[in-house]
């Protein structure tokens, strides 16, 4: 192993094989925190700020054993089925995870992967910049998806001569380009794969709110999910609970290991991670990390004032007295139908001055925000008038929503947007004072759209005349109508 | 058969009833060959219109009256189709921009381009321009207006546009100065009862002078709305009497009705209903600024002097909003809860 002195080293271990697309993750690399407590045992006695002992440190917390993962045990027993059997029969099964982004799919594959002794092999894009030859032209190079065929029916068929277990498992969590685009593509290589293939694969997928980049959304169509007879499994962010257990491990490790770098974490530190990081394991790990991280005891100043730093940081909440992290951790975001329950059933709670004050502030609602505000405004309007009782305060909020309709209008101008926004929003919530609590459910802004009269249906209208909507509406119809009926009756009179 | 109005349209400048010495003045405008862009403008049914047919048939003859109808389609940027009615002769094309919504930028510049690269064939005797009209130009996005400013300038050689707005405080002053403004006012209430009787002369009708007195005041100095309103109430009853009803259009009562809502109840509940019929309203194109006078007109009637002055002052400042702003509906409402605030507080006081 070289040892550098960067800060940065990189994550993926290429060593000097030849093909750098060909990574091989070893499974075995898991439980590396064991022997690393030597190295850093002999920075100390250097003198030297400890490293963090790994080339990634957040691997010292990684999960050895299947009863350290966070993730919840049916879901990871159902795994645990899957892979069983279908790395027993060793056929082209074929199996999609997905879930939100830190909810623990890669360490369950992994862990489970380490407990039947499976090899994993995972496809990493490889960069598709072009260089030039010396003599300035460019190579002829095979397409994306044709490397990625080749690829993953190797790794699936072929043992490497570095180790001898039989077993193989084929992991996609980088999904190259071109299938994004030509979904198409992505169906001949799976068809390719299911028929040449021996190994199981896993494809790893991570879901976004938006649905147009949803990979599993987008690229594992039922019907392509039905024709390879993939099975899906989909994972929700980790528990609250799953947290605590994951972060008391995290605790264990380093009261038995790296006292040196970190200071021991408290309750409260691991309660404030947990609030912070939303059922995402990874970015609590990190927000561990940084909380509780300390510096050499050469450099004890600094790292009284970080540790400072965070906790002044910390704000209390009077509602369930959490604390949060106000540098760290993930932004809350809000959906639309959410935005308009906060907006239109305020909250209030009295602060230790007996003000009384909103448990979510307009500027927080609209920071959290991510709709139009145009969009989001009609949801307002459509949705106000029946948590108000009094007229009074109906005015109020009415008049706020027609300003804030003129502040939108000016569209050219950013800014404009969030003062609409804001001024609707903290419109609607103070100015309700006497509010109705009923269960009202959410409707849809109305379609504004303005439908003319047909001229077809105005047959005493010239052919040959261009008349204009809004005089047919004002001025035409009713006559037309008390004239049309008329000369109807005298015909059927003659 | 056709509706009175359009059967008496007068076809010829000096035959108009009223306005004639602007009549006498546009005849001269175009008995020299050329003529700048015009933008015409004054209130709904004052007669614009049909001021700019008389002058397009004093310009090329009856072959201008010789319409058909034809649908245009366009692509938009984003690759969207749009279709648009158009009516034209050999000589001009008329086109409502505002049909297609904010797409009316792509109308305006593919249309006069269009009819601008394509010269008059048969130029001998003819003018060597086509005329472009374009209906509700105070309606157009600011984006078709200043796209409407180029054109006139390139095209200045081919075509000639003519613009028919009601108000020209929103057109945007560019185009302003690039035409010769001609302002049709409406005509007078006695201007309309003789033209009622000289059209009821025609039909071989007898009209009562009180009836038609009172047609022209209920037609809101509206000449479209006075024909049409007179043809009903022959529809309706004949031989007219001097006090037979005069049927109001359906809209009107139809805000009558929600103007009784609002005084009949003031509470947020009552106001989600007034707002159900504030849609309906919009939705069948009933125009927002129409709306929001006929109820502020209805409204007032049950105010003293001092509510009435607070109520009028409130309305200005919504309606002047409602124009700035995107959504109708959003200041109409603003403007009744407003009103029911008012009017709740001081039936309150009067009580106590």
């Amino acid at each position: 192993m070289q040892k550098e002195k960067k800060w940065f080293k990189p994550l993926f271990e290429f060593g000097d094989s030849p093909i750098p697309k060909k990574v091989k993750k070893d499974s075995s690399k898991i439980q590396k925190p064991k022997n690393s407590n030597k190295d850093s045992a002999a920075c100390q006695s250097n003198g030297n700020i400890p490293h963090i002992n790994d080339r990634n440190w957040m691997k010292n917390f990684d999960p050895v054993i299947v009863e350290d993962l966070a993730v919840h045990n049916k879901k990871v027993q159902e795994v645990d089925e899957w892979m069983k059997t279908a790395c027993m029969s060793s056929k082209s099964d074929m199996l999609l995870l997905s879930g939100p982004v830190g909810c623990g799919k890669t360490a369950t594959i992994r862990t489970l992967a380490a407990k039947y002794n499976i090899k994993i092999t995972e496809w990493i894009t490889p960069l598709d910049i072009e260089y030039p030859t010396e003599f300035g032209d460019y190579e002829f190079k095979v397409s994306q998806s044709k490397k990625f065929l080749e690829f993953i029916i190797n790794s699936a068929n072929f043992v490497s001569l570095l180790d001898n277990n039989s077993c193989k498992l084929v992991l996609v969590e980088d999904f190259p380009n071109v299938f994004i685009r030509t979904p198409s593509e992505f169906t001949d290589v799976l068809q390719q794969y299911k028929v040449r293939a021996k190994s199981p694969i896993v494809f790893i997928c991570s879901d976004t709110h938006t649905d147009n980049k949803n990979t599993a959304f987008h690229l594992f169509s039922p019907s392509l999910k039905e024709q390879f007879n993939i099975h899906h499994i989909m994972f929700n962010s980790v528990s609250a609970t799953g947290l605590k257990a994951a972060l008391k491990r995290a605790t264990e490790i380093i009261t038995k290991k790296y006292t040196s770098t970190y200071n021991i974490p408290t309750a409260d530190i691991i309660e404030s991670v947990v609030n912070t990081s939303g059922g995402d394991v990874r970015s609590a790990i990190l927000n561990l990390h940084f909380a509780s991280l300390k510096g050499s005891s050469g450099n004890l100043e600094t790292s009284i004032i970080i540790e400072k730093e965070v906790k002044s940081k910390t704000t209390r909440k009077k509602k369930n007295s959490a604390n949060k992290f106000m540098s760290l951790g993930k932004d809350q975001t809000v959906s639309i139908l959410h935005g308009v329950g906060r907006v239109l059933n305020p909250k209030e709670l009295i602060n230790n001055e007996g003000q009384k004050v909103l448990t979510h502030c307009p500027k927080d609602i609209i920071e959290q925000f991510l709709s139009q505000p145009s969009s989001f405004i009609g949801f307002l309007e459509e949705n106000y008038l029946p948590h108000f009782s009094c007229a009074y305060d109906v005015d109020k909020a009415a008049s706020a929503l027609s300003e804030s309709d003129f502040l939108l209008a000016e569209w050219r101008e950013k800014l404009c947007q969030e003062y609409g926004l804001y001024t609707a929003v903290a419109g609607l919530m103070l100015s309700n004072k006497s509010p109705v609590s009923a269960w009202n459910p959410v409707r849809g802004p109305k379609n504004m759209r303005v439908t003319y009269p047909d001229l077809r249906e105005l047959p005493l209208l010239e052919p040959n005349y261009l008349y204009k909507g809004k005089v047919l509406v004002t001025d035409y119809i009713t006559y037309c109508k008390i004239i049309g009926n008329q000369t109807k009756d005298v015909d059927e009179n003659t | 058969m056709s509706l009175w109005v359009d059967k008496h349209r007068p076809k010829d400048l000096m035959k108009l009833d009223y306005h004639k010495d602007q009549a006498t003045r546009l005849k001269s405008l175009v008995q020299q060959s050329d003529f700048p862009h015009l933008l015409v403008y004054g209130p709904s049914g004052a007669g614009k219109k049909t001021r700019i047919m008389c002058l397009l048939r004093e310009l090329y003859g009856s072959g201008a009256e010789r319409l058909r109808q034809e649908t245009m389609h366009f692509t938009t940027p984003s690759n969207k189709k749009i279709e648009i009615m158009t009516v034209s002769s050999n000589y001009h094309i008329e086109v409502n921009p505002t049909d297609v919504g904010i797409h009316d930028r792509v109308v305006i510049m593919d249309l006069v381009k269009n009819v601008a690269q394509t010269h008059q064939i048969d130029s001998s005797g003819q003018r060597e321009f086509k005329v472009v009209i374009l209906n509700e130009v105070d309606d157009l996005t600011k984006d078709a207006q200043h796209a409407l400013r180029r054109t006139m300038e390139k095209y200045v050689t081919t075509c000639r546009l003519i613009l028919i707005a009601n108000s020209i405080s929103r057109v945007i002053p560019a185009i302003r100065s690039r035409c010769l403004t001609i302002r049709v006012p409406a005509p007078t209430e006695a201007e309309i009862t003789n033209v009622l009787q000289s059209v009821c002369k025609k039909e071989g009708l007898n009209l009562p002078t009180d009836l038609g007195m009172r047609i022209a005041k209920c037609s809101d100095r509206n000449l479209r709305r006075a024909l049409l309103m007179c043809e009903a109430c022959k529809a309706q009853q004949y031989p007219f009497t001097s006090d037979q009803k005069v049927p109001e259009p359906d809209w009107q009562t139809f805000i009558r009705t929600t103007a009784a809502m609002i005084l009949s109840e003031q509470s947020p509940k009552k106001l989600g209903e007034v707002r159900q019929k504030l849609y309906e309203l919009i939705i069948h194109g009933v125009p927002p600024d129409m709306i929001f006078a006929g109820l502020l007109k209805e409204l007032v009637q049950n105010c003293d002097m001092v509510m009435k002055c607070q109520v009028a002052s409130y309305a200005a400042e919504y309606e002047h909003r409602m124009r700035l702003g995107n959504k109708a509906i959003f200041h109409i409402e603003a403007f009744v809860a407003k009103f029911m605030a008012i009017y709740k507080k001081y039936v309150e006081e009067s009580l106590m």
